[in-house]
């Protein structure tokens, strides 16, 4: 036994002698880790706490504590808690109208899709359609007869900020409510339960983590947003994110905004380590092939069912609407006061806008292609290798995602602003930033499907006398490429959409389509702000349509041969 | 002969967090060349770990592996020169059959018209021709196995490890693959290694059998020494079925058999062979191990053992009974068929005997 003891810390001391690849490829991750992730942290931590040198009390008393920083703080926790919790129910409601409803099933995709349009749109849809239908002089308030409401503060920020992330809700409970054995419904229906009771006592109590797990995304989401508050906030309703902006590039308050991203950085974590334990206990579904005859789940109750449809119906067509309002927004001279239709916004996007379309374009390609090598290495590290502070990394590669864009966008100034590392104005500084925050759909979705992968495949490749480094292209990559193209599609479309940790970051010479609407938006131009979100929906849409024929026609191979079996 | 592999004194112990596990404990065994060598034992017994060792997936914890007479303890998986073969074949999904199988060629460098002769030659073999094309989900299971046999073979490696190639077969298609298995190995006089937990898979395929349990070698023999002499009443009862009653030492006889009398429980004395180490005295304790095919039951007659038939099953070869015996004991008697055979029927009295040569006493 002691022998036993021994051994296993040689190993760990020879980690260079017996795995020289995996030793490298370690060194490199943890020296990217350190600059782009740590120094950054330190740097920000050191600005908020520290004034020319040393602790100073002073300026944590002036940072800390003053009304204006207690009333972000506030309005932000408020905020995340309205929005966890209406976006969660909207959410569970839309699972239910999709999965728990007699509905067409035309229909039911239908609502999957228009669903997923929020998540993929940049980040000001909602706020400009808003705006245009419900903000002075709103074609929607015009309708409706109310003249002169004012959706700017809480109640715009909140109806913008639901909108906007329910549909992470509907997917993750859309997912569990798929996933729960339908045979359980059965047993329950040969007891004697009927629809209420089922729903009652088996589908809300299953549902639990789920709802769970969506609050705490939903209340991260919110905590972190800022292109929302920013437009629709104003000044009656700071948030953490949009004060720490204005502290930086309005009165260039590093230490200030420094002290403001601090506030942000401890509910951020406590919802990243409650998620994590979450997560940990989640059962996996086994996929065991042997399902034999499928049940189907016993529908709601009539009433319920009735309700789920009209709400959902009703949220779709709103939806629907707001980005028929953004459309026609881009098409009008000015809006809601001379609606006559116009292509000058387009001109003026096409001959203003072409650098930040080729920028923002040039950027979010290299950000993919590099963030998804570095999803795959560490993915595949990580799932498949064990070496001293695995749990470590793990964390540390994920900490940039988990900390809002406007926390990184800051440590990101705070660090690479002076020597040694000077990269202000660079695209690397771009890149960086969205490389470390969204290769983590990639790392994800790379461990997962490795999960998937038998050990033995990459052992028989071994064992026919190919070496680590071949067996890794030829066998490994291969069977993992739907997750890469699933993680590069995350990648791609956050970093063409991304703003928190953009706008403090580009500079005169990388300007990118989301800080052109963001422009567009401050200086009241509303139809150049659409015209722009436009331009930019379309280019996602684009990507994404590429990104997932490509993923179909890869995969079309195999599945074609299972039907083809199946047949057999 | 050569020997083709040797195992010094291996040992594996899995430590996670801070419990510990000893997986192989101490193995010795030595392969010559162009021999079937089987694992046999019941899961959790360490026969997959330990060919995992021989591998290289598993590096052992103490103790040296020679293959061919080089050490190869702690060389990697792709610089061994093995053929694996997996029990769920570990087929690349993403590859053509043909391609599967020149997989390990390739990676070898060699030349592109010598892997295209090799591979059809291999396919050949294994009674594959013509699938090349197609890919591993479009074969049924027995044809995904010899895809995964060809793939192992066209490498001519110098040990070939099977761990469980059959498990995951119908129970026609097993009994034919095996026969395949042995065909193939011994055409191409392949010194072979095979995992298996299935007793008649094991003496069907092996010149030699190594039987485990909980980590350690129980007994390494042929089919036919395993099967006659068990060594413990774990393989007697792990091979074939066998009857193993407590037994107390009576007399030791010395007739050369190394024949014993050991008073079994109500005190009928009985008489066999003992082949264990320790010198008898009277009261020591013994198990009596006996087959039920060894068994023949007749009407109730003096100085036998007699018994209560509790079950009586007529299979059409043969009868099999259940004989309540000693208060609490159930002896298994088969009695093969004969036209003027005699069926006894349930809770009738029966006396029953032991072939002499047939049982043994074994060690507690």
């Amino acid at each position: 036994m002691q022998s036993c003891i021994l051994s296993k810390k040689q190993e760990h001391q020879f980690l260079y002698r017996k795995d020289p690849v995996l030793f490298c490829t370690l060194i490199i991750i943890w020296t990217c880790f350190a600059v782009f992730i740590f120094y950054p942290l330190i740097r920000l931590l050191y600005a908020a706490f520290f004034s020319d040198g040393h602790i100073s009390i002073e300026n944590i008393k002036k940072n800390f504590i003053n009304v204006y920083t207690l009333k972000s703080l506030i309005n932000s926790l408020l905020l995340a808690t309205a929005v966890s919790i209406c976006g969660t129910f909207l959410g569970y409601i839309f699972a239910l109208a999709v999965n728990r409803t007699k509905l067409n099933p035309i229909l039911k995709s239908g609502i999957g899709a228009i669903t997923i349009l929020p998540l993929i749109s940049p980040p000001f849809t909602s706020s400009i359609s808003l705006t245009l239908a419900l903000g002075p002089n709103g074609t929607l308030l015009k309708l409706l007869g109310i003249p002169n409401a004012n959706i700017y503060g809480f109640v715009g920020t909140w109806i913008s900020e639901t909108l906007t992330y329910f549909p992470v809700a509907f997917m993750v409970i859309s997912a569990i409510l798929n996933t729960m054995s339908a045979s359980l419904d059965d047993a329950a229906s040969s007891l004697g339960a009927k629809r209420g009771r089922i729903f009652r006592t088996i589908t809300l109590p299953l549902s639990v983590p789920a709802i769970g797990n969506s609050i705490l995304l939903l209340f991260g989401s919110s905590l972190a947003d800022f292109a929302t508050p920013l437009i629709l906030g104003g000044h009656k309703f700071p948030v953490l994110p949009t004060q720490a902006y204005l502290q930086i590039t309005g009165m260039f308050d590093l230490n200030g905004g420094s002290s403001l991203s601090f506030l942000l950085i401890i509910p951020a974590l406590l919802v990243f380590f409650f998620q994590q334990v979450l997560i940990g206990d989640k059962n996996y579904v086994t996929v065991t092939g042997k399902s034999g005859a499928k049940s189907k789940f016993v529908p709601l109750p009539k009433t319920l069912q009735i309700i789920c449809v009209c709400v959902a119906s009703i949220i779709i067509l709103f939806v629907l609407y707001l980005y028929f309002i953004i459309l026609a927004g881009s098409f009008v001279k000015v809006w809601g006061i001379d609606n006559s239709l116009t292509l000058r916004n387009y001109a003026y996007v096409f001959a203003n806008g072409k650098k930040a379309v080729s920028d923002t374009l040039k950027i979010a390609i290299v950000s993919t292609l590099l963030g998804s090598v570095l999803a795959v290495v560490i993915g595949y590290i990580i799932g498949r290798k064990n070496f001293p502070a695995k749990g470590f990394l793990d964390f540390s590669a994920l900490l940039n995602y988990a900390l809002p864009g406007t926390v990184v966008g800051i440590a990101y100034i705070a660090a690479f602003n002076n020597k040694p590392i000077l990269l202000t104005g660079t695209m690397t500084i771009l890149v960086a930033a969205y490389v470390f925050r969204y290769y983590a759909t990639g790392i994800r979705s790379v461990i997962a499907s490795l999960q998937q992968i038998d050990p033995a495949l990459e052992e028989a490749s071994l064992s026919l006398g190919a070496n680590p480094v071949h067996t890794f292209t030829h066998i490994t990559i291969p069977l993992i490429i739907p997750a890469v193209l699933t993680g590069m599609r995350y990648l791609f479309i956050h970093c063409m959409t991304a703003i928190s940790a953009t706008i403090f970051l580009v500079s005169a010479r990388w300007t990118l389509l989301t800080t052109r609407i963001l422009e567009s938006m401050t200086e009241l131009q509303f139809p150049q702000a659409s015209a722009f979100s436009i331009v930019l929906i379309i280019l996602v849409f684009a990507a994404d349509a590429l990104i997932g024929l490509g993923m179909k026609v890869y995969t079309k191979q195999f599945s074609g041969n299972v039907q083809k079996e199946n047949k057999k | 002969m050569s020997v083709s592999l040797e195992l010094n004194n291996v040992t594996k112990i899995f430590s996670k967090d801070s419990e510990k596990f000893c997986a192989v404990d101490n193995i010795n065994l030595s392969v010559e060349k162009g021999e079937l060598v089987t694992f046999l034992g019941p899961s959790g017994c360490g026969k997959t770990t330990t060919l995992r060792m021989i591998a290289g997936f598993e590096n052992p914890t103490s103790g040296s592996i020679l293959i061919s007479g080089k050490d190869m303890t702690n060389v990697p998986v792709n610089e061994r020169a093995i053929g694996f073969v997996f029990q769920n074949y570990a087929l690349f999904p993403h590859m053509t059959i043909f391609n599967n199988v020149g997989y390990g060629l390739k990676a070898r460098g060699e030349k592109d018209a010598d892997i295209r002769e090799k591979i059809l030659k291999a396919l050949s073999l294994v009674d594959l021709n013509g699938d090349e094309n197609r890919y591993p989900n479009q074969l049924s299971g027995g044809e995904q196995q010899r895809v995964a046999l060809a793939r192992v073979i066209v490498m001519e490696p110098s040990l070939l490890l099977m761990d469980e190639p059959l498990s995951n077969l119908d129970a026609k298609l097993r009994i034919y693959m095996r026969t395949e298995i042995r065909r193939i190995q011994q055409a191409l006089g392949i010194t072979c290694l095979y995992v298996t937990h299935d007793q008649s898979e094991a003496l069907t395929v092996s010149d030699r059998i190594v039987v485990m349990s909980r980590g350690k070698v129980e007994q390494i023999g042929t089919a036919l020494e395993i099967y006659s002499n068990p060594l413990s009443t774990f393989v007697a009862d792990f091979i074939g079925q066998a009857n193993i009653i407590p037994a107390v030492v009576d007399t030791a006889l010395s007739d050369n058999k190394g024949n014993i009398v050991c008073l079994l429980p109500g005190e009928k004395s009985v008489k066999a062979r003992y082949y264990g180490k320790n010198s008898l005295k009277k009261g020591d304790n013994l198990f009596l191990v006996v087959r039920p095919e060894n068994i023949t039951v007749e009407k109730v007659g003096k100085d036998l053992l007699t018994g209560v038939v509790k079950n009586c099953i007529f299979v059409g070869s043969h009868v099999e009974y259940d004989l309540l015996f000693g208060e609490k004991y159930i002896v298994k008697a088969s009695i093969d068929f004969k036209p003027d055979l005699k069926l006894y029927k349930k809770n009738e009295k029966v006396s029953f005997s032991f072939d002499e040569n047939t049982t043994l006493f074994l060690d507690k």
